[in-house]
């Protein structure tokens, strides 16, 4: 009875959640508060950098493209809606500045990765807890290996495995149905999987 | 095999799941080979992007007062109304940016960036609270080292 009444308070004592918290620090930013815009960027802006970066694969063009998203979610504020999560929203600005900077760049390099699709069915080996550990060398495999997929399909899968947005979120920072979302993100998992089995399960 | 979806392996490593449904697929996995391989794959996976995700270097060009001092630029492009409330901040931040520059810089050369809480890092501490090793010694050490849990979730049990 004592636990009980013990766990009812901590229940009802609970700390905000982080959702919480940031809503109070977005009411904030909105309301001109430039401490609170300060925290948001502080929070986000290593999310954001690094979605750009594995977009252009250039740490300097990803600052830029960083300040860039910045400033037009700075403006655009208070088009946020309250039910909106700042880190999808976010990202979404962070995609359009992505391809309008290669669009001025006249960049367009994307690889033709479908025959790849079609031979990832292949046996894969089976991860030990060894390959848990990202040394130097596999985080240079694996960007090489994102580096391969056709760059919509890695803005999805790393929407999804880098930076935790549902499907639904992603659906809509994409423009894509949610069963394109899913395939789209199935196939670059498998192609990544493909692409990095030879470094994993057993390696000597 | 229409028991088996990647998507609802995820789902349950990412805590999406309901408690029924992530009882399900549970269950399922434990008589399903195939869905334990996909399992280890995306814990993997996790594992690996929460790594990289802590790596994220500290970008110099990329401080507030760099953002501020764009900011306040007169020439603001036409996609950014500046609400009435920020119009004289830019103003006030000009005067107050060489102090927030040098401040910002001492805190950037004191070291990396703190990661916990970009969205990333989040779900890692939250898995971290309720994290349980479902493979081992091997993996506990290696998470001690990281100071991270790599691959438990909030929902899956250990096996
Ligand atoms: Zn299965």
């Amino acid at each position: 009875m004592a636990l009980l009444s013990a766990v009812k308070m901590v229940l009802a004592g609970a700390p905000p959640s982080d959702m919480d918290r940031e809503r109070a620090l977005l009411r904030r930013a909105r309301a001109g508060d430039p401490a609170a815009f300060r925290t948001l960027f502080e929070r986000h802006s290593p999310g954001v950098w690094r979605f750009l970066r594995d977009l252009l694969r250039d740490e300097a063009a990803a600052d830029e493209a960083t300040q860039e998203t910045f400033v037009r979610a700075h403006g655009r504020l208070g088009a946020l809606r309250d039910q909106d999560r700042l880190g999808a929203w976010l990202l979404g600005i962070a995609r359009h500045v992505y391809l309008e900077s290669r669009r001025s760049r006249g960049v367009h390099v994307d690889v033709d990765d479908e025959e790849h699709a079609s031979r990832v069915e292949a046996v894969l080996p089976t991860p030990t807890p060894e390959d848990l550990l990202l040394d130097r060398e596999l985080e240079g495999l694996l960007a090489d290996a994102l580096g391969m997929l056709r760059e919509e399909r890695r803005a999805a899968l790393l929407l999804r495995i880098d930076h935790g947005l549902p499907y639904e979120e992603i659906s809509s920072v994409m423009g894509w149905s949610l069963q394109k979302v899913k395939n789209e993100i199935h196939r670059a998992r498998l192609q990544l999987r493909e692409q990095l089995a030879a470094h994993v399960g057993g390696r000597p | 095999m229409s028991a088996c979806r990647e998507g609802e392996l995820d789902a349950l490593l990412a805590g999406e799941l309901s408690p029924e449904d992530a009882a399900r697929v549970d269950a399922h996995v434990d008589t399903c080979p195939a869905c334990r391989h996909a399992l280890t794959w995306l814990r993997l996976e996790r594992g690996w992007m929460a790594q990289r995700a802590r790596r994220t270097p500290a970008r110099p060009a990329l401080s507030f007062s760099a953002l501020e001092a764009r900011l306040a630029r007169p020439a603001i492009p036409p996609w950014v109304p500046l609400p009435g409330s920020w119009a004289n901040w830019g103003k006030m931040m000009m005067a107050a940016a060489a102090t927030v520059a040098f401040v910002g810089l001492s805190l950037m050369q004191g070291g990396p960036v703190p990661l916990g809480d970009e969205p990333r890092g989040r779900d890692v501490r939250m898995l971290g609270e309720a994290c349980e090793d479902p493979s081992g010694e091997a993996v506990a050490a290696l998470e001690a080292a990281l100071g991270a849990c790599l691959v438990a979730s909030p929902v899956i049990s250990s096996r």
